[in-house]
């Protein structure tokens, strides 16, 4: 019989994998699974009457129940992971490629320079997400008033009628969503570190010598032996990593402090049914059940998708 | 020098480098906006009512001028660092005072928080996960796994729900908060002297065991929400440091000289695990500091979080989310330095200078 490759030899990467890949399948199928309402495209679809405050119980309009509102859950479910994985991966790829880049560079000099940007890369493992969300939201909140107008749910008013002109905050806020700029900027040190060190270890190695020996160039050695070489651990730490910025982002939006996570926006909605005077999980159990389950499968999912990739390039 | 203050003044030096660098960080962030924006960081508290667009202008004018809010970059980021030390922070529309003594007002209550939370994850952290590696896939392991897998995909935020909804709302046993109502009019009546902020001490300093019963009764959900997420991560970091440790030489030699297996572990093994598993800890402060935030929020703890929660609904507050982001950084850099002086008190290696990191 032949082997299996290492990453299958446990069943927990097969779930990992599983799990995995029907989040890949809700996401790339969702317009074929929920289509949009023609007239209103969005996660959130109105399938019961607008006014009704209660979320009501699953029925044959909507398979998993409703939010307040007559918001279909199954519908925001589809959705929710389709932007959910496209924050996640957005996010977790360009840390990685970032952080790889510097590490192979800060790593492949050495000595001070090197020294001194391991230090800074350090510096930033000080800084939390948390508050670099607030600060680009609210400095840009801050410049649109400055320039005579306010932001409301996506608009920028103007008092006057002269046309608002486009700063540079927020050509690039428009861009790209505060969470994600903020999260890109103060995550990609450990994949910084992890690439660091191997670098410096691969360097003492006979076939980096022999790379060196035939003249090939700094850029040529980086990019064909070091980088290569530190792909596996960094795609560990990348695919662990996609479930956690997907919480963070859920989390932050359950609060109300940024990010559009539509599975923490499902359970912000619902919030007064849950923890709400007269609220209860068990009751109302179809608001809380599934935006929850989602967020942790897909943590729990990316978590053993990456154990299994360790299994596969670290331990083999 | 001892080796043990060499291995502290090196980690306390770090600490003004990386302050550097993140506020190079912040006012390169702060640099994208307008001069117009980077004007409101600096607006006095005592603005008249109303003000003609004419009149605002010419403030607005003037703090850019004072400021040099037009210069290059490295002028502007020295005279906003000079103005950091004039104990304000700028002033807050939405907070209606000082950016900085309103975050220090709060601290002492988030500080209660990290503290009691991290005084339960630590010890039970390394502990439980050394125990658990030590007898590698007995009872104990096998359940420590699976809980601290639960610990870890359960997000925050979803345990204090689950929490909130049984124990707040059904049971009623804890409460969100720190205090009831009752307490909090009697504290603002002024009979309660207020030494530390924290409400656990001041209430044992006022002889008023039933404050302290309600303090813990509101602390109880947040800090293990907060407890159990970390006490997983580092647990399983020990947990990892300890397998393969017996067949470690030192701990054959233990043994052999007839050392009981108990104190083996907990003198010899225990120690070694130290160091990987409270650098992980520095490494991932950050996030032990944005659980704090969460779990102040969600469960309604007038904490540091406070300052920005206003300003997320309201009128644009820049200073108050500079503030904000640069006094967590300061918790941060204050939470790693902690863990090394922990690390360093605690690991014979690093106190005896063989161990350089």
């Amino acid at each position: 019989m032949k082997r299996l490759p290492p990453y299958f030899r446990r069943w927990q990467n097969w779930i990992g994998l599983l799990l995995v890949l029907t989040y890949v399948f809700l996401a790339v199928a969702a317009p074929y699974l929920s289509p949009d309402d023609p007239k209103k495209p969005g996660p959130f679809m109105r399938v019961g009457r607008a006014f009704e405050p209660a979320p009501l119980p699953p029925d044959e309009k909507a398979v998993l129940g409703m939010l307040p509102l007559g918001i279909d859950i199954y519908h925001a479910l589809v959705w929710g992971s389709r932007d959910a994985l496209r924050f996640g991966l957005i996010v977790t790829i360009s840390t990685a490629l970032f952080g790889v880049i510097y590490g192979a560079i800060s790593g492949f000099t050495e000595g001070r320079v090197g020294g001194l940007m391991l230090r800074i890369a350090d510096s930033f493992l000080a800084f939390p997400p948390i508050a670099g969300v607030v600060f680009l939201q609210q400095l840009f909140l801050a410049t649109v008033s400055a320039l005579g107008g306010f932001y409301y749910s996506g608009v920028i008013y103007s008092y006057s009628d002269t046309q608002i002109k486009a700063t540079l905050i927020q050509s690039l806020l428009e861009t790209i969503n505060p969470l994600m700029l903020s999260l890109i900027v103060f995550s990609w040190m450990p994949y910084a570190r992890l690439v660091h060190s191997i670098v410096i270890t691969l360097k003492q190695t006979d076939f980096i010598q022999a790379a060196r020996a035939l003249g090939g160039s700094n850029f040529w050695i980086i990019r064909k032996h070091l980088l290569r070489n530190s792909t596996g651990p960094a795609m560990v730490l990348a695919a662990r990593d996609v479930g956690g910025v997907v919480l963070l982002q859920a989390t932050l939006t359950f609060i109300g402090i940024g990010g559009d996570s539509i599975w923490g926006e499902m359970l912000a909605l619902g919030r007064n049914w849950i923890l709400g005077p007269g609220g209860s999980i068990l009751t109302y159990w179809w608001v809380f059940l599934p935006p929850t389950l989602a967020v942790m499968l897909f943590g729990i999912a990316w978590n053993l998708f990456g154990d299994g990739l360790s299994d596969l390039f670290i331990n083999r | 020098m001892p080796p043990f203050l060499q291995f502290v003044t090196r980690r306390f030096l770090a600490v003004p480098i990386s302050l550097l660098v993140i506020t190079m960080v912040l006012y390169g962030g702060v640099m994208l906006s307008p001069p117009e924006a980077r004007a409101t960081l600096y607006m006095p508290d005592n603005m008249p009512p109303r003000l003609t667009e004419e009149q605002y202008k010419k403030i607005e004018e003037n703090i850019i001028r004072r400021y040099h809010l037009r210069e290059p970059f490295p002028v502007q980021y020295y005279y906003w660092m000079k103005s950091l030390f004039d104990g304000k922070w700028g002033y807050s529309p939405s907070l209606n005072e000082y950016v900085l003594p309103s975050l220090l007002r709060r601290t002492p209550a988030t500080l209660e928080l990290a503290f009691y939370s991290l005084l339960l994850l630590v010890p039970l952290g390394l502990v439980s996960g050394v125990a658990a590696g030590w007898r590698r896939s007995g009872w104990f392991d096998r359940a420590f796994r699976g809980l601290a897998f639960l610990g870890t995909s359960t997000p925050p935020f979803i345990l204090a729900i689950i929490l909130l909804s049984i124990f707040y709302i059904n049971r009623g046993w804890f409460a969100p908060g720190r205090l009831d109502l009752p307490y909090i009019l009697e504290i603002s009546e002024g009979n309660f002297i207020s030494y530390t902020g924290f409400l656990t001490v001041d209430s044992v300093l006022n002889g008023r065991t039933d404050i302290l019963g309600n303090a813990l009764r509101h602390l109880a959900m947040p800090v293990f929400t907060l407890s159990i997420y970390h006490w997983a991560t580092l647990g399983r970091v020990a947990r990892v440091s300890v397998l393969g440790e017996e067949k470690k030489e030192y701990v054959i030699a233990a043994k052999a000289r007839g050392v009981a297996e108990r104190k083996v572990v907990w003198r010899h093994v225990f120690r070694n695990t130290l160091t990987p598993s409270l650098t992980s800890m520095t490494l991932s402060a950050t996030s032990i500091v944005t659980g704090v935030f969460v779990s102040e929020i969600i469960y309604d703890i007038n904490g540091i979080s406070g300052v920005i929660l206003e300003a997320m609904e309201g009128v644009p507050d820049a200073p108050a989310a500079l503030g904000f982001a640069m006094y967590s950084v300061v918790m941060v850099l204050l939470l790693m330095f902690v863990l090394d002086v922990a690390q360093a008190i605690l690991d014979p290696r690093v106190r005896e200078g063989v161990l350089k990191t």
